[in-house]
């Protein structure tokens, strides 16, 4: 049973979850790019600049948030989560050029990414997938 | 000519209601269908080979079970068990598309080399830049598959195929059908017989068709291509790629395999686990023995 004010907790840091989970995402696309020899590879790749500018989008939305007793558990994980992947974010932009610049970025992010999922298991409302309109995860009767 | 290769379309979950509309374009209002998850064994010419490999039941399992009605996942170690075959012995993997429920268990096949279109792997990471109200784009991705992805592509075992691909493995080949159900969605052929104009030939076609009203209509004597109920492309290249499957297997469209297609087991041989999964078996080697029978 979810209270009124862990309710409005979960309202209001959906976004923030779903931006770490974007910027994972997006950090985990740079990488693939990479180590898969991808001809999109490039240095300088426009979305880290955008992953930066939502992980700050991010940062901000967390630092205002006021968890409940309830919500603790999940804000700590998102907490977690922002530190790992901020720096993994920070790793990406000295340079995604061997295997040992993707392990400095990989290694954080994974970890960072766990946190996230931890979060998304301790309240309903945040998803690790957007299951609702995938093909095959929408909504049975 | 004794087929090439062994086939089998291989169930690991279903949904037992699922609503038509979100398979066949307009099917409003007219009710549900089973839907079953299944991935597909390529066996022969001394190679193993499957087209996807279903989803992480760790990460996704109980979301899916408990909200969305997904039954009976399994995972491939007793899912494959049922046809003597071990992950770890599967050496190729061909992945439709990147969805959750068709390439996040790349990590119970640690031997395979996985391969998939290039393209599906840029316009996803294109698509994660835009600002979050594109977020429909990005739907059935999970972000801990494309980390898993990344160490794929470190070991050598990722190879990201630019549009078609013939003799992949012999008789084996790719097709690439861009912006369709997804950016780089491609489909798998079998050319049984090995022949260059195969008259043998399979297609499997992952998400670019749900079930047969994709490739024949509603009416089999005036057919006619509907559109799937999901396409993050074109609905005008799925029904164009549908017809190049088609084609592609001189005409007979249960040649074409929909792995979400439960009306399989009216077609070819098949038998239920005690899992309660269903085994379809659409060819047979030289030598192999049934696995339904």
């Amino acid at each position: 049973m979810i209270d009124d004010a862990t309710a409005i907790y979960i309202v209001e840091n959906r976004k923030c979850f779903e931006d770490l989970k974007q910027v994972a995402s997006q950090l985990a696309g740079l990488l693939v790019l990479s180590a898969s020899g991808s001809k999109e590879a490039v240095p300088d790749h426009p979305m880290l600049h955008a992953a930066g500018e939502l992980f700050q989008e991010a940062v901000d939305a967390m630092r205002s948030a006021r968890p409940t007793e309830r919500a603790r558990p999940h804000h700590e994980h998102l907490r977690r989560a922002s530190t790992m992947i901020g720096g993994a974010l920070k790793q990406a932009s000295v340079g995604l050029n061997t295997c040992l610049d993707l392990d400095r970025v990989l290694i954080p992010l994974r970890a960072g990414y766990s946190e996230l999922e931890r979060a998304a298991d301790e309240l309903p409302g945040f998803e690790k997938v957007s299951y609702e309109r995938a093909c095959c995860g929408g909504r049975a009767q | 000519m004794t087929p090439a290769y062994s086939l089998w379309v291989m169930e690991y979950a279903a949904v037992p209601n699922y609503p038509q509309s979100g398979l066949i374009y307009g099917m409003h209002n007219q009710g549900t269908r089973k839907l079953p998850y299944c991935y597909v064994v390529i066996k022969g010419q001394g190679q193993l080979a499957m087209v996807d490999v279903g989803y992480n039941h760790k990460a996704h399992g109980e979301v899916l079970a408990n909200t969305y009605g997904v039954r009976g996942w399994h995972p491939p170690h007793e899912v494959l068990g049922e046809i003597g075959i071990k992950p770890e012995d599967v050496s190729t993997i061909f992945i439709t598309h990147c969805h959750f429920d068709h390439m996040g268990n790349i990590e119970d096949f640690p031997k395979a080399t996985f391969y998939l279109q290039e393209r599906e792997l840029s316009k996803w990471v294109w698509s994660m830049s835009l600002h979050r109200r594109f977020r429909w784009l990005m739907l059935g991705i999970d972000p801990a598959d494309i980390m898993r992805a990344v160490d794929l592509a470190r070991q050598g075992r990722l190879v990201a195929v630019d549009g078609d691909r013939e003799n992949v493995l012999p008789g084996v080949d790719l097709h690439a059908a861009f912006d369709t159900h997804t950016w780089g969605s491609m489909y798998v052929t079998v050319r049984n017989d090995l022949a260059t104009n195969s008259q043998s030939s399979w297609v499997f076609c992952g998400d670019l068709a749900y079930g047969y009203e994709n490739l024949r209509g509603h009416d089999p004597n005036d057919p006619e291509y509907i559109p799937i109920g999901l396409a993050t492309g074109s609905q005008f290249n799925v029904i164009m790629t549908a017809d190049e499957m088609v084609k592609s297997v001189g005409g007979d469209v249960h040649r074409v395999i929909p792995p979400h297609e439960e009306r399989l087991k009216d077609l070819y041989p098949s038998r239920i686990t005690k899992a309660g999964l269903r085994i379809t078996e659409l060819a047979l080697a030289d030598g192999e023995k049934s696995q339904v029978r």
